[in-house]
Protein backbone atom coordinates (compact mmCIF):
# COMPACT_ATOMS: atom_id res chain seq x y z
CA UNK A 1 0.00 0.00 0.00
CA UNK A 2 2.68 2.26 1.19
CA UNK A 3 4.60 1.98 -1.74
CA UNK A 4 2.16 2.77 -4.58
CA UNK A 5 1.26 5.78 -2.63
CA UNK A 6 4.80 6.95 -2.37
CA UNK A 7 5.09 6.04 -6.33
CA UNK A 8 1.87 7.74 -7.50
CA UNK A 9 2.72 10.41 -5.55
CA UNK A 10 5.80 10.98 -7.01
CA UNK A 11 5.22 10.78 -9.94
CA UNK A 12 2.55 12.91 -9.74
CA UNK A 13 3.95 15.44 -8.26
CA UNK A 14 6.60 14.87 -11.31
CA UNK A 15 4.33 15.63 -14.04
CA UNK A 16 2.79 18.72 -12.18
CA UNK A 17 6.07 20.38 -12.19
CA UNK A 18 7.20 19.25 -15.65
CA UNK A 19 3.37 21.16 -16.57
CA UNK A 20 4.45 24.53 -14.16
CA UNK A 21 7.92 24.10 -15.82
CA UNK A 22 6.33 23.72 -19.58
CA UNK A 23 3.54 26.11 -18.75
CA UNK A 24 6.13 29.32 -17.79
CA UNK A 25 8.11 28.38 -21.09
CA UNK A 26 4.67 29.06 -23.22
CA UNK A 27 3.98 32.27 -21.32
CA UNK A 28 7.58 33.15 -21.82
CA UNK A 29 6.81 32.55 -25.54
CA UNK A 30 4.04 34.24 -25.34
CA UNK A 31 4.93 37.37 -23.85
CA UNK A 32 8.09 37.84 -25.84
CA UNK A 33 5.82 37.63 -29.06
CA UNK A 34 3.19 40.12 -27.73
CA UNK A 35 4.23 42.14 -30.52
CA UNK A 36 4.34 39.73 -33.14
CA UNK A 37 1.28 40.40 -35.88
CA UNK A 38 -1.15 37.47 -36.01
CA UNK A 39 0.73 35.73 -33.08
CA UNK A 40 -1.63 32.78 -31.83
CA UNK A 41 -0.55 31.95 -27.87
CA UNK A 42 0.71 28.63 -27.03
CA UNK A 43 -0.93 26.57 -23.96
CA UNK A 44 -0.26 23.94 -21.85
CA UNK A 45 -2.91 21.40 -21.81
CA UNK A 46 -2.41 18.82 -18.01
CA UNK A 47 -5.23 19.39 -16.01
CA UNK A 48 -7.49 18.25 -17.90
CA UNK A 49 -6.10 15.41 -18.10
CA UNK A 50 -6.09 14.39 -14.77
CA UNK A 51 -9.90 13.92 -14.30
CA UNK A 52 -9.31 10.29 -14.33
CA UNK A 53 -7.41 10.57 -10.67
CA UNK A 54 -9.82 12.84 -9.90
CA UNK A 55 -12.98 10.84 -9.98
CA UNK A 56 -11.01 7.69 -8.17
CA UNK A 57 -10.67 10.39 -5.11
CA UNK A 58 -14.26 11.74 -5.24
CA UNK A 59 -15.35 8.19 -4.97
CA UNK A 60 -12.65 6.93 -2.65
CA UNK A 61 -10.80 4.74 -4.82
CA UNK A 62 -7.04 4.40 -4.08
CA UNK A 63 -5.05 5.78 -7.10
CA UNK A 64 -3.74 3.73 -9.01
CA UNK A 65 -0.06 4.10 -11.01
CA UNK A 66 -1.50 3.08 -14.25
CA UNK A 67 -4.16 6.04 -13.81
CA UNK A 68 -1.53 8.44 -14.50
CA UNK A 69 -0.44 6.08 -18.01
CA UNK A 70 -0.27 8.22 -20.50
CA UNK A 71 -0.55 11.87 -18.93
CA UNK A 72 1.61 14.14 -19.93
CA UNK A 73 1.55 17.98 -20.29
CA UNK A 74 1.42 19.30 -23.93
CA UNK A 75 1.81 22.41 -25.72
CA UNK A 76 -1.19 23.45 -27.80
CA UNK A 77 -2.39 26.35 -29.54
CA UNK A 78 -5.69 29.22 -28.91
CA UNK A 79 -6.84 30.93 -31.66
CA UNK A 80 -4.80 34.28 -32.71
CA UNK A 81 -4.98 36.99 -30.54
CA UNK A 82 -7.14 40.38 -32.37
CA UNK A 83 -4.55 42.97 -32.97
CA UNK A 84 -6.89 44.75 -30.82
CA UNK A 85 -6.43 43.28 -27.52
CA UNK A 86 -2.88 43.04 -27.49
CA UNK A 87 -2.43 44.75 -23.73
CA UNK A 88 -4.86 42.52 -22.05
CA UNK A 89 -2.93 39.92 -23.74
CA UNK A 90 -0.07 40.95 -21.96
CA UNK A 91 -1.70 41.50 -18.62
CA UNK A 92 -3.09 38.22 -18.80
CA UNK A 93 -0.31 36.40 -19.35
CA UNK A 94 1.44 38.17 -16.46
CA UNK A 95 -1.19 37.38 -14.22
CA UNK A 96 -1.09 33.39 -15.15
CA UNK A 97 3.10 33.44 -14.92
CA UNK A 98 2.42 34.84 -11.20
CA UNK A 99 -0.32 32.12 -10.76
CA UNK A 100 2.34 29.25 -12.27
CA UNK A 101 5.16 30.53 -9.96
CA UNK A 102 3.31 30.10 -7.40
CA UNK A 103 1.93 26.92 -8.24
CA UNK A 104 5.41 25.08 -9.19
CA UNK A 105 6.84 26.66 -5.64
CA UNK A 106 3.54 25.18 -3.86
CA UNK A 107 4.22 21.97 -5.45
CA UNK A 108 8.14 22.11 -4.81
CA UNK A 109 6.76 22.51 -1.38
CA UNK A 110 5.10 19.55 -1.08
CA UNK A 111 7.53 17.03 -2.65
CA UNK A 112 9.91 18.21 -0.17
CA UNK A 113 7.46 17.66 2.96
CA UNK A 114 6.84 14.17 1.06
CA UNK A 115 10.33 13.23 0.73
CA UNK A 116 10.61 14.45 4.31
CA UNK A 117 8.27 12.12 5.17
CA UNK A 118 10.15 9.36 3.48
CA UNK A 119 13.47 10.50 5.74
CA UNK A 120 11.56 9.91 8.92
CA UNK A 121 11.12 6.49 7.98
CA UNK A 122 14.32 6.00 7.08
CA UNK A 123 15.32 7.62 10.53
CA UNK A 124 12.86 5.54 12.24
CA UNK A 125 11.20 8.58 13.57
CA UNK A 126 14.36 10.12 14.96
CA UNK A 127 15.30 13.62 14.03
CA UNK B 1 12.41 21.80 -15.97
CA UNK B 2 14.76 23.37 -18.64
CA UNK B 3 15.89 26.69 -17.47
CA UNK B 4 18.17 27.77 -20.46
CA UNK B 5 15.42 27.98 -22.90
CA UNK B 6 13.34 29.80 -20.70
CA UNK B 7 16.05 32.34 -20.17
CA UNK B 8 16.61 32.44 -24.24
CA UNK B 9 12.71 32.53 -24.49
CA UNK B 10 12.87 35.93 -22.29
CA UNK B 11 16.38 37.10 -23.88
CA UNK B 12 14.54 36.71 -27.61
CA UNK B 13 11.33 38.78 -26.51
CA UNK B 14 13.70 41.71 -25.26
CA UNK B 15 16.02 41.50 -28.10
CA UNK B 16 12.96 42.55 -30.53
CA UNK B 17 11.84 45.26 -27.72
CA UNK B 18 15.04 46.86 -27.65
CA UNK B 19 14.96 46.79 -31.51
CA UNK B 20 12.24 48.40 -31.36
CA UNK B 21 13.19 51.20 -28.81
CA UNK B 22 16.49 51.92 -31.01
CA UNK B 23 14.12 51.65 -34.17
CA UNK B 24 12.27 54.58 -32.69
CA UNK B 25 15.15 56.33 -31.36
CA UNK B 26 16.27 56.52 -34.81
CA UNK B 27 13.05 57.88 -36.18
CA UNK B 28 13.11 60.64 -33.38
CA UNK B 29 16.17 61.67 -34.05
CA UNK B 30 16.00 62.21 -37.27
CA UNK B 31 12.75 63.71 -37.84
CA UNK B 32 14.58 66.68 -39.16
CA UNK B 33 17.10 65.31 -41.63
CA UNK B 34 16.43 66.70 -44.64
CA UNK B 35 19.12 64.32 -46.03
CA UNK B 36 19.53 60.79 -45.61
CA UNK B 37 22.68 58.75 -46.70
CA UNK B 38 22.02 58.18 -49.90
CA UNK B 39 20.88 62.22 -50.33
CA UNK B 40 17.18 61.63 -50.04
CA UNK B 41 14.92 62.76 -47.07
CA UNK B 42 15.07 59.68 -44.46
CA UNK B 43 12.36 57.22 -44.75
CA UNK B 44 11.54 56.18 -41.18
CA UNK B 45 12.07 52.96 -39.65
CA UNK B 46 9.55 49.83 -38.80
CA UNK B 47 10.44 46.34 -37.22
CA UNK B 48 8.94 43.33 -38.35
CA UNK B 49 8.98 40.90 -35.88
CA UNK B 50 7.93 37.51 -36.29
CA UNK B 51 7.55 34.23 -33.69
CA UNK B 52 10.79 31.89 -33.86
CA UNK B 53 10.91 28.19 -34.82
CA UNK B 54 6.93 28.50 -34.82
CA UNK B 55 7.21 25.55 -36.86
CA UNK B 56 4.54 23.66 -35.37
CA UNK B 57 1.49 23.28 -36.31
CA UNK B 58 -2.19 23.85 -34.69
CA UNK B 59 -2.95 21.13 -32.24
CA UNK B 60 -1.40 19.57 -29.92
CA UNK B 61 2.57 18.54 -29.44
CA UNK B 62 4.68 15.94 -27.04
CA UNK B 63 6.49 17.60 -24.09
CA UNK B 64 9.84 17.23 -26.37
CA UNK B 65 8.28 20.21 -28.09
CA UNK B 66 8.85 22.61 -25.18
CA UNK B 67 12.44 23.22 -27.07
CA UNK B 68 10.66 24.73 -30.68
CA UNK B 69 9.28 27.39 -28.03
CA UNK B 70 12.44 29.99 -28.99
CA UNK B 71 10.59 33.49 -28.47
CA UNK B 72 10.10 35.97 -30.86
CA UNK B 73 12.61 37.04 -33.41
CA UNK B 74 13.64 40.44 -35.81
CA UNK B 75 12.07 39.71 -39.40
CA UNK B 76 12.57 42.83 -40.81
CA UNK B 77 13.75 46.31 -40.45
CA UNK B 78 12.09 48.34 -43.71
CA UNK B 79 11.56 51.81 -44.06
CA UNK B 80 7.95 52.69 -44.10
CA UNK B 81 6.52 54.61 -47.14
CA UNK B 82 5.15 57.60 -45.48
CA UNK B 83 5.45 60.70 -47.78
CA UNK B 84 7.43 63.53 -46.33
CA UNK B 85 6.42 66.37 -44.80
CA UNK B 86 6.95 69.94 -46.85
CA UNK B 87 8.49 72.87 -45.17
CA UNK B 88 8.39 75.87 -46.62
CA UNK B 89 12.06 76.84 -46.16
CA UNK B 90 13.66 79.12 -48.98
CA UNK B 91 17.07 79.50 -47.38
CA UNK B 92 17.66 75.66 -46.41
CA UNK B 93 20.50 74.32 -48.76
CA UNK B 94 17.89 71.43 -49.39
CA UNK B 95 15.07 73.18 -50.51
CA UNK B 96 13.67 72.73 -54.09
CA UNK B 97 12.88 75.68 -56.61
CA UNK B 98 9.31 76.75 -54.58
CA UNK B 99 11.53 76.96 -51.92
CA UNK B 100 10.05 74.25 -50.01
CA UNK B 101 11.95 71.51 -47.66
CA UNK B 102 11.12 67.94 -47.89
CA UNK B 103 11.12 66.61 -44.35
CA UNK B 104 10.93 63.15 -42.91
CA UNK B 105 7.09 62.36 -42.39
CA UNK B 106 7.77 60.59 -38.82
CA UNK B 107 4.85 60.85 -36.71
CA UNK B 108 6.02 61.73 -33.64
CA UNK B 109 2.92 60.43 -31.54
CA UNK B 110 3.26 57.32 -32.82
CA UNK B 111 6.70 56.83 -32.11
CA UNK B 112 6.31 57.84 -28.40
CA UNK B 113 3.26 55.19 -28.25
CA UNK B 114 5.76 52.65 -29.64
CA UNK B 115 8.62 53.26 -27.23
CA UNK B 116 5.95 53.49 -24.55
CA UNK B 117 4.39 49.86 -25.96
CA UNK B 118 8.31 48.50 -26.30
CA UNK B 119 9.09 49.74 -22.90
CA UNK B 120 6.10 47.97 -21.23
CA UNK B 121 6.67 44.85 -23.50
CA UNK B 122 10.61 44.93 -22.07
CA UNK B 123 9.33 45.13 -18.51
CA UNK B 124 7.58 41.59 -18.99
CA UNK B 125 10.22 39.95 -20.53
CA UNK B 126 12.08 41.00 -17.45
CA UNK B 127 9.64 39.71 -14.93
CA UNK B 128 9.49 36.01 -16.71
CA UNK B 129 13.03 35.84 -16.58
CA UNK B 130 13.07 36.87 -12.76
CA UNK B 131 9.99 34.38 -12.25
CA UNK B 132 12.28 31.58 -14.12
CA UNK B 133 15.26 32.07 -11.89
CA UNK B 134 12.44 31.90 -8.42
CA UNK B 135 11.48 28.80 -9.23
CA UNK B 136 14.98 27.47 -10.40
CA UNK B 137 16.31 28.42 -7.13
CA UNK B 138 12.78 27.39 -5.25
CA UNK B 139 13.90 23.72 -7.18
CA UNK B 140 17.69 24.12 -5.95
CA UNK B 141 15.79 23.90 -1.90
CA UNK B 142 14.48 20.20 -2.83
CA UNK B 143 15.48 17.91 -0.39
CA UNK B 144 17.51 20.29 1.90
CA UNK B 145 16.09 20.30 5.58
CA UNK B 146 12.48 21.05 6.30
Amino acid sequence: MFGNTEAVTVEMSRLALDAASLRHQAIAHNIANVNTPGFAPVRVDFERQMETVRAALRDGAPVDGTMLAGVRPVLMRAAPAQDTDRTALLDLEVADMAQNTVQYEALMKALGKHLAILGAAVNEGKR
Amino acid sequence: MDYRNAFAISASGMTVEKLRLDTTAVNLANVHSTRGADGKPFQPLSVKIGEAGASFATGFEQLAGAARLRGARVVQIEPTNVAPRRVYEPGNPDADEQGFVALPGVNQVTEMVNMASALRAYEANVTAMNAAKTMALKALELGGGQ
